[in-house]
């Protein structure tokens, strides 16, 4: 390889057919004389633009149809003109500097044409971190392994996308799974009921059993009126169940009473509403909630049937995951589950019952109200809730949480207005986004951010052996 | 020595070479073997030092080293009378065969200049195109060494001084013309009751195109019951400040003008010798007009013949030969070639590569505008 230009933080390589060179690859143009080096990578080929080469594939294509010919080359001079026409243009964007060995992000140096030697840059020295936590995530393009700690994922914000089938769920339970196995507390909302096998293996018993709760709202998911708490409830009405101001303040006033009546039970709720000195629309509006949260079955008045949240909780401090199991749940139904969990959790969280808390959030449009976006990484994260977006719809995550995001796992997306999503708010020039992203293979995914040291890396994620039920269904079998 | 093959081959269950060489003779002879010593020995001569590649634009595809080898004519006006030839074709499968040579130059050494030659023959035989394409071969040559080039390759006499065209660049044409004549032995003496299409004139007679050689030539040719026709492709005969191909514009094709008399006639007996007829040949409706000299020793109708089984045999796209034009596409240095080339020496001659000293870039900055010459 031969360095051929330079254009801001573009770098063009000219790179010979023998020299195989891929996309996400990291090379490092190291000028011998200064003892200095930039670290690039690599975010397309092309194939250069040799002179006459149009002339060349012309006379093929006009001859290789109606005349069929010998070469008698008696120097072998054809190789040298074959090895041109496949000659590459290698695109690579500057991520870094080398000065005496040592790596930053300056970038100040511009290496010799002529007496630079470009080499693949072992650029999982320089991510690697301490593994004592261990999360394996994958193997690179170079086929070293990724392993970042899982203090890594600690206080941040993650976003993993791509678009469907690409391998954005397996990486989540792999996530989840490692967090596990370092003795961290997970939650994970599953819209698609992905999550509930997290535990069984497809061979031998898994290191996850007994270590994965599954919840099924309304199935084995139900609460007691007190457990649930007034401001829990008053959320719930408000936000997921759309009660009116007026409606809401009546409502509080009747859950007041009964509870300093100690008579807090559905039934006694029911009845109370009923008898209630209101105006007829106010009673009307309050009955048809309630009667939406009877329906849902996750309220009991049996204690003995009730989920213990804060048990639940202790359990997982020790390394665990809830898996809240909304498949096939009313988009009603999952806003006041995720209304009720979350603020459960911000509960347990601010009387340090729960230390912190790993929240795993799929397709978080279908159940997050607009008020927890930014809840969710200002106040919540300062409480503990470290959550990790999970999406096939890039454009349902705002900017604002992107732009807070520490890390993005990207897998491949063809589609133009996605890939622009993500590269307006990547932590990288969109341009490597796009051109990377969109020729990502299957379980492939380019990690941006933190994790990585702000060195964008494609990483072929690791299999997992569990069942992951996320699989499409098909009708027609092979 | 080995073949480099390009793609699979299949004709008549044999190689295509075995249509040009018989019987004991061996690869080796495709290229004659002097030649490949002599390109050996020039090459080897260069070990080392410095080489400025000539240089090749991404914009201008086109790079030709080919002189123009027709002399400008200037014909009388009695020709205007002259009715032309209509000819008629003859449906058939005659053998049609086309040589053609390429020369480039590659670049400039301390003291020299490196080019490199093809040489490539295209046959037409029962409606398939084959062709066998013999090169490239390398030569360094210098000022100092033309003597020793010019033995080499045969002549007696050697390159006087000219003001007008640099030593080495004339012993480029001598290379060419040698191999050319080479590669156009080969065909004619292989090939039977074939006819055998040349790039150029059966002129002879200057210093670096002896008659001998393209007698010689010519008289295997005739023994082998082929006809050697030559098609010029830059001529420069005019009638009373007319080109003389636009005298055909208007007629039917295909059709001859005979104006071996009117050229004839302006040349004296020695040194230069004709050895074609002279015709300007029309031989495709609404086609280009060539100049076409057809083997003086076969007489006038067989002349005629030729032209008629040519017209019925190959495919004549704007008048003409396919046969010959594949065989200038095929030999024809690409940019890219010249570019592959310059590699191969730089790597296997050990030579460094220096840019390109601009004498008119240098002089005039970016008002240097016009082409570097060669």
């Amino acid at each position: 390889m031969r360095l051929y230009k330079k254009e801001g933080d573009v770098i063009q390589l000219i790179c010979f057919p023998d020299e195989l060179v891929e996309k996400g690859d990291y090379l490092l143009i190291e000028d011998q004389k200064a003892k200095k080096g930039l670290v690039v990578q690599v975010i397309d080929t092309q194939f250069a633009n040799i002179p006459g080469i149009l002339e060349d594939i012309l006379r093929d294509v006009m001859t290789e149809e109606s005349v069929q010919g010998e070469d008698y080359d008696p120097f072998h001079v054809s190789s040298q003109i074959t090895v041109l026409k496949d000659t590459r243009l290698v695109i690579c964007k500057i991520r870094g500097s080398v000065n005496n060995g040592e790596i930053s992000s300056s970038v100040s140096h511009l290496p010799s044409r002529i007496s630079s030697k470009i080499t693949r840059f072992p650029i999982e020295t320089v991510v690697e971190t301490r593994k004592s936590r261990p999360v394996h995530l994958g193997t690179m393009k170079s086929h070293a392994e990724l392993t970042l700690d899982a203090k890594t994922f600690d206080g941040r914000l993650n976003i993993i996308t791509g678009k469907k089938g690409t391998g954005k769920s397996h990486l989540s339970k792999l996530l989840v799974a490692s967090l596990i196995d370092n003795r961290a507390p997970c939650i994970v909302l599953d819209v698609n009921g992905e999550y509930v096998n997290l535990s069984k293996t497809k061979s031998n018993p898994s290191k996850l059993q007994r270590r994965v709760i599954v919840l099924t709202p309304g199935l084995n998911m139900k609460l007691t009126l007190p457990q649930v708490g007034l401001r829990t409830m008053m959320s719930v009405l408000l936000f997921a169940l759309d009660l009116p101001g007026n409606s809401a303040r009546v409502f509080s006033g009747i859950w007041r009473q009964l509870h300093e009546r100690n008579e807090l039970t559905l039934s006694s709720l029911g009845a109370a509403i009923l008898r209630w000195d209101c105006h007829e629309s106010v009673r009307d509006a309050i009955i048809s909630r309630y009667n939406t949260m009877v329906e849902s079955g996750m309220f009991t008045d049996d204690e003995s049937e009730a989920s213990d949240l804060e048990r639940i909780a202790g359990e997982l401090s020790e390394g665990g995951a809830l898996v809240v199991n909304m498949k096939n749940q009313f988009s009603t139904m999952r806003r006041m589950t995720v209304e009720i969990l979350l603020s459960k959790l911000t509960d347990l969280l601010t009387t340090w019952k729960l230390r912190a808390i790993f929240l795993f959030a799929e397709e978080a449009h279908l159940y997050l109200r607009e008020t927890y976006w930014e809840d969710i990484i200002t106040r919540m994260r300062h409480i503990g809730i470290f959550t990790t977006f999970i999406t096939n719809q890039p454009d349902t995550i705002r900017e604002s949480i992107y732009r807070q995001a520490d890390n993005i796992f990207l897998f491949n997306f063809v589609n133009e207005n996605d890939l622009e999503t993500v590269s307006k708010v990547a932590r990288i020039d969109g341009e490597s986004v796009k051109l990377i992203a969109k020729d990502l293979p299957l379980h492939h995914c380019l990690i941006i951010g933190e994790a990585v040291k702000n060195f964008p890396i494609v990483v072929n994620v690791h299999p997992l052996n569990v069942e992951t039920m996320g699989e499409t269904r098909f009708f027609f079998k092979d | 020595m080995w073949i480099h093959r390009t793609e699979a081959i299949v004709y008549e269950h044999s190689n295509i070479s075995s249509l040009l060489l018989k019987g004991s003779q061996s690869e080796e002879t495709l290229l004659p073997d002097f030649l490949m010593k002599l390109s050996d020995s020039s090459m080897r001569a260069i070990k080392g030092g410095r080489f400025k590649p000539r240089e090749v634009s991404l914009f201008d595809l086109s790079i030709e080293d080919e002189p123009h080898r027709d002399l400008p004519l200037m014909l009388g006006d009695e020709l205007l009378q002259c009715k032309p030839i209509m000819i008629e074709s003859t449906e058939g499968k005659a053998p049609v065969v086309a040589v053609d040579v390429s020369s480039m130059k590659i670049g400039d050494t301390d003291d020299g200049v490196l080019c490199a030659l093809r040489a490539v023959i295209v046959w037409k035989i029962n409606g398939a195109y084959v062709y066998l394409r013999c090169g490239p071969i390398m030569f360094h040559i210098t000022d100092y060494g033309h003597e020793y080039m010019s033995k080499s390759l045969g002549f007696r006499e050697l390159l006087p001084p000219s003001m007008f065209s640099p030593v080495t660049m004339r012993i480029l044409g001598r290379l060419r013309n040698t191999l050319e004549r080479w590669t156009q032995r080969l065909v004619c003496a292989s090939s039977k009751e074939a006819l055998i299409l040349f790039d150029g004139s059966l002129t002879a007679g200057t210093p670096d195109n002896p008659v001998k050689h393209a007698q010689s030539i010519l008289d295997s040719a005739r023994e082998n019951g082929n006809v050697v026709l030559a098609f010029s492709k830059a001529t420069k005969l005019a009638i009373a400040g007319e080109r003389v191909t636009n005298l055909l514009e208007k007629m039917p094709a295909p059709c001859l003008l005979d104006i071996d008399h009117q050229i004839g006639a302006q040349f004296p007996p020695n040194p230069v010798k004709l050895l074609g007829r002279i015709y300007v040949a029309k031989l495709s409706p609404g086609g280009f007009t060539f100049r076409l000299d057809i083997d003086r020793q076969v007489p006038v109708d067989g002349a005629i013949d030729a032209v008629s089984r040519l017209s019925g045999s190959d495919l004549m796209e704007q008048g003409y030969p396919e046969t010959l034009r594949l065989a200038h596409i095929l030999s024809t240095f690409t940019a890219n070639e010249v570019i592959g080339i310059q590699r191969f020496i730089a790597r296997n001659h050990g030579l460094r590569i220096t840019s390109q000293l601009s004498l008119r870039k240098s002089l005039f900055g970016p008002f240097g505008t016009g082409r570097e010459s060669y």
